[in-house]
């Protein structure tokens, strides 16, 4: 008889299971886009820290990272990861803004009004079709 | 007794199940099971997951709004205890189940009223793709017919 056990699975990987550990969870999207709103008004100085990379000097709030020099900071932020990160950020903000605007009972053809409900919505847009 | 809602696939958590995962912001996110604890830590959006009632809810597959969701709340304040009300909740929690019933039904009626119309319009496209595999002209005059027929339709409705 041979081998009956599977030959290789993922376990091992170390790199991949710790990125996934709750220790080392970085910022959620949500948490970043609070920090957007916050930031954006006005550019206060970052404190100054001497665990962080750079002072804590160089950092990049879409990302929430910081680098060691404004050279790295300004090579990441025409980076490919960085945009990844603008388009993420963008796509949250929508469907945020999507999420409130069912929550008001409206949609897109403006057929909201008096009615709260997705049914009503529905049914008006399949028979205003219909009449078309 | 207070059961809550899995923040990722939205289904009821019950006593003793599922986990909860506390942010360093203090925010409380709970679990219904395994698959979906996991799939928060691996940062993947509910909204984009076809199991997940925010998918579901957000591309429009289900009721979104509706004064029925209303009764089903987190509520703070407890109510005493009174036999009266209690009879009459339970009779109208099944009165209401069976209205959300009735409006989830109609509700997937008016969503597939425009199959039929959407899988012909699908059809004759792919037709014409491959027109070259029907040979003869008699299929080939009546597949151009049919597409006029919609065409003119459209721009009809369009116009309109």
């Amino acid at each position: 008889m041979g081998r009956l056990r599977r030959s290789r699975v993922h376990k091992g990987i170390k790199d991949v299971s710790k990125k996934y550990r709750l220790r080392r969870r970085t910022k959620d999207l949500d948490q970043i886009h609070n920090d957007l709103g916050t930031e954006n008004q006005e550019t206060p100085q970052l404190p100054l820290d001497e665990d962080l990379p750079g002072l804590g000097q160089f950092y990049c709030t879409e990302c929430s990272k910081y680098y060691t020099d404004q050279n790295s900071l300004d090579s990441h932020k025409v980076s490919k990861v960085h945009k990844r990160r603008l388009g993420q950020l963008q796509e949250y903000a929508e469907a945020m803004a999507q999420d409130a605007s069912i929550q008001n009972g409206m949609d897109e053809e403006g057929l909201s009004g008096s009615s709260k409900s997705s049914l009503l919505a529905l049914t008006r847009k399949n028979n205003s079709k219909n009449k078309a | 007794m207070r059961l809550e809602k899995c923040y990722f696939c939205s289904s009821t958590v019950y006593p003793g199940h599922g986990t909860m995962f506390v942010r360093n912001d203090s925010k409380m996110f709970r679990f219904c099971r395994s698959k979906c604890s996991k799939n928060f830590k691996m940062k993947r959006n509910p909204r984009k997951l076809g199991w997940t009632k925010a998918f579901r809810k957000a591309a429009g597959k289900e009721m979104a709004v509706d004064s029925t969701f209303e009764f089903e709340k987190r509520r703070n304040v407890p109510v005493r205890y009174n036999r009266e009300l209690v009879s009459k909740t339970v009779q109208s929690m099944k009165r209401i189940s069976e209205i959300k019933a009735r409006r989830e039904r109609a509700f997937f009626q008016q969503r597939m009223a425009s199959k039929p119309e959407q899988e012909r319009e699908q059809n004759i496209k792919e037709i014409e793709k491959n027109l070259h595999i029907l040979s003869t002209p008699a299929t080939r005059a009546k597949v151009e017919e049919e597409r006029v027929k919609i065409v003119s339709r459209n721009t009809e409705s369009s116009k309109n």
